[in-house]
């Protein structure tokens, strides 16, 4: 019974989250939720607590009221390292990828595997950066390019390929799409599909709705720190959506 | 197949993709020797005593490379190292060992490079300007201690002794700084380019928070950083005083720039995330050749500063327009 009531349940589950920064109550008692599978568009104006929001679930910033479920369990994450030791993993637009480095060693910051003294293992490194990188369908010329050489679209193919190497269960996207020429967009919206297919949940934040309207399953619209809209996307259209967005609230 | 050699071999993790240093080393070796008098560049002599005194600045640029790399700067390594002259010389005459004083002086510099690195961790300001003040601040400190008076070592330390031979002798004619200088740099270079602290050095210096998010502990990869400075401004200030018989306030004075320019000579980004250890050994090297160079070709010593800031620019331009031409590949 235990068993079923865990696969019924969201991957994640937010409840009436608030947080405040001084005197600013950024969020307003926030209920979010994200399924396996699921690809959710997250929408807002300028200032309207997506990335407050992202923060709270990364493990950056703690809520200062509400609850969050992840596979059914209750969590209070102090550190982004929690989140992503429990599969969260957060890949923002240009904070992801060190650009002087090699793409391999991109893949494995911070989570180098060594042999004896320290050393890296240069060829594990290697090997599974490529495999990694093939897994999402992006296929480079060697795992030695530096990342400075790379188009917008592969760095964030990179960024998306390393969240699914470590296991990722939710993959957070902060405005993956922004800066990027028609033909990137596409690649990176390629990248997300494939996510989604390895049973990855995917957040997807971004100001161009189009860019959503492709991929996402469902988009939440945030605006003052309150949730004013949450709606599958085959219910609603773009042109609703930049109204809600606009005018900042639901229905009327 | 289409892979380049160069890759092959991961070599652009040396960054030696950038050829401009290895060229103009060989360049300004065949320059000297072409124009010195009688060829004096390339006498066995002076090379001898290139060897043997590049080292003293070497070892310590070994250290500000490495943490350019990581994107911080150190000012203060030229009165850490005449302090730890003068706590290893205090220690000779308070009786104790010269191996044990050597071996104790290590940590010190070590310790006052934490201090570096962690007000620099802790006020968020720029290195520039907390080493700065650090480097006042010691340099007053040493002055007043020491009362400028140079201390002679020679009762503690002989120049035939053992102690002085391991770090001022010679193997088959080859001076024993030189060799010092090579062991650290392969050893630290090894460290830098192919092990986990070391991507973690590249990925701080590169871009911090990208490094941050992926979990790598960038204020304690500067404090560490700041540490492996302070530890090798110890060595050189023992190696020199040993060299020299005394200790001397005047030590170190001029190599907070010295280093800068000799790192960034290798190809080092003053920005960080750029650098290799070959390149900074070069560097080392070419500074000193210019220095030597020009005054055996008869420019006066007060005048080869001009030509060092002339070769620091040149090498700079040299740099960027090499290192535009891999990123636009």
């Amino acid at each position: 019974m235990n068993q079923s009531n865990e696969n019924a349940q969201p991957l994640l589950q937010m409840r009436g989250i608030h947080k405040w920064f001084g005197r600013v109550h950024a969020l307003r008692g926030v209920d979010f939720d994200i399924d396996r599978h699921e690809i959710v568009g997250l929408c807002g104006d300028n200032g309207a607590g997506k990335s407050t929001l992202i923060k709270v679930i990364s493990g950056y910033h703690r809520a200062e009221q509400g609850q969050m479920f992840f596979e059914g369990q209750e969590v209070r994450f102090s550190s982004p390292r929690e989140a992503r030791a429990l599969g969260i993993e957060t890949v923002y637009q240009d904070q992801a990828l060190a650009p002087h480095l090699s793409v391999a060693r991109n893949i494995f910051m911070g989570r180098e595997p060594t042999m004896a003294l320290g050393l890296m293992d240069q060829k594990l490194m290697n090997d599974q950066s490529m495999q990694a990188l093939a897994n999402i369908g992006l296929h480079l010329r060697s795992p030695n390019v530096m990342i400075s050489n790379l188009s917008g679209g592969q760095r964030q193919g990179v960024a998306i390929a390393r969240a699914i190497h470590f296991k990722a269960k939710l993959v957070i996207l902060d405005e993956p799409t922004i800066a990027l020429a028609v033909k990137e967009v596409r690649e990176v919206l390629d990248f997300v599909r494939r996510l989604k297919s390895e049973g990855v949940a995917v957040i997807f934040i971004t100001h161009t709705l189009h860019h959503i309207f492709d991929v996402a399953d469902r988009i939440v619209v945030l605006a003052h720190g309150e949730k004013i809209a949450d709606i599958p996307t085959r219910e609603t259209t773009v042109d609703e959506l930049s109204d809600i967005i606009v005018r900042g609230t639901y229905g009327d | 197949m289409q892979t380049s050699i160069a890759e092959r071999l991961n070599l652009r993790s040396l960054n030696l993709a950038s050829l401009t240093t290895p060229v103009v080393f060989i360049a300004a070796i065949f320059i000297f020797w072409l124009v010195s008098p009688e060829h004096r560049f390339t006498d066995p002599r002076n090379l001898a005593a290139i060897a043997k005194l590049t080292p003293d600045l070497g070892v310590v640029a070994l250290g500000i490379g490495i943490l350019m790399i990581c994107g911080e700067f150190d000012l203060s390594i030229a009165s850490i190292l005449p302090l730890c002259s003068y706590i290893f010389t205090q220690l000779l005459i308070a009786g104790v060992n010269p191996f044990l004083a050597f071996i104790l002086v290590l940590p010190i510099g070590a310790a006052f490079g934490f201090l570096n690195g962690v007000l620099v961790v802790l006020t968020r300001l720029p290195s520039f300007i907390i080493t700065l003040s650090t480097m006042m601040f010691w340099r007053g400190v040493l002055y007043v201690v020491s009362g400028l008076m140079p201390i002679s070592i020679l009762r503690y330390v002989p120049s035939d002794s053992a102690f002085a031979h391991m770090l001022t002798g010679q193997v088959a004619g080859i001076p024993l700084q030189f060799l010092w200088l090579l062991f650290l740099a392969v050893i630290l270079g090894i460290m830098l380019h192919y092990s986990k602290f070391g991507n973690w050095i590249f990925a701080t210096g590169s871009h911090r928070e990208a490094a941050l998010a992926m979990g790598v502990p960038v204020s304690w990869v500067k404090i560490i950083c700041f540490m492996i400075v302070g530890a090798l401004c110890a060595f050189s200030a023992v190696m020199q005083s040993a060299r020299l018989g005394s200790f001397a306030a005047t030590q170190g004075i001029g190599f907070e720039l010295r280093a800068i320019a000799a790192v960034v000579v290798g190809g080092t980004s003053l920005m960080g995330g750029v650098g290799s250890m070959v390149g900074i050994v070069l560097g080392v090297f070419i500074i000193q050749i210019i220095d030597n160079g020009l005054i055996l070709s008869g420019v006066p010593v007060f005048g080869v500063n001009t030509f060092i800031g002339i070769a620091i620019i040149f090498f700079v331009i040299l740099n960027n327009m090499t290192n535009r031409q891999f990123a636009s590949e």
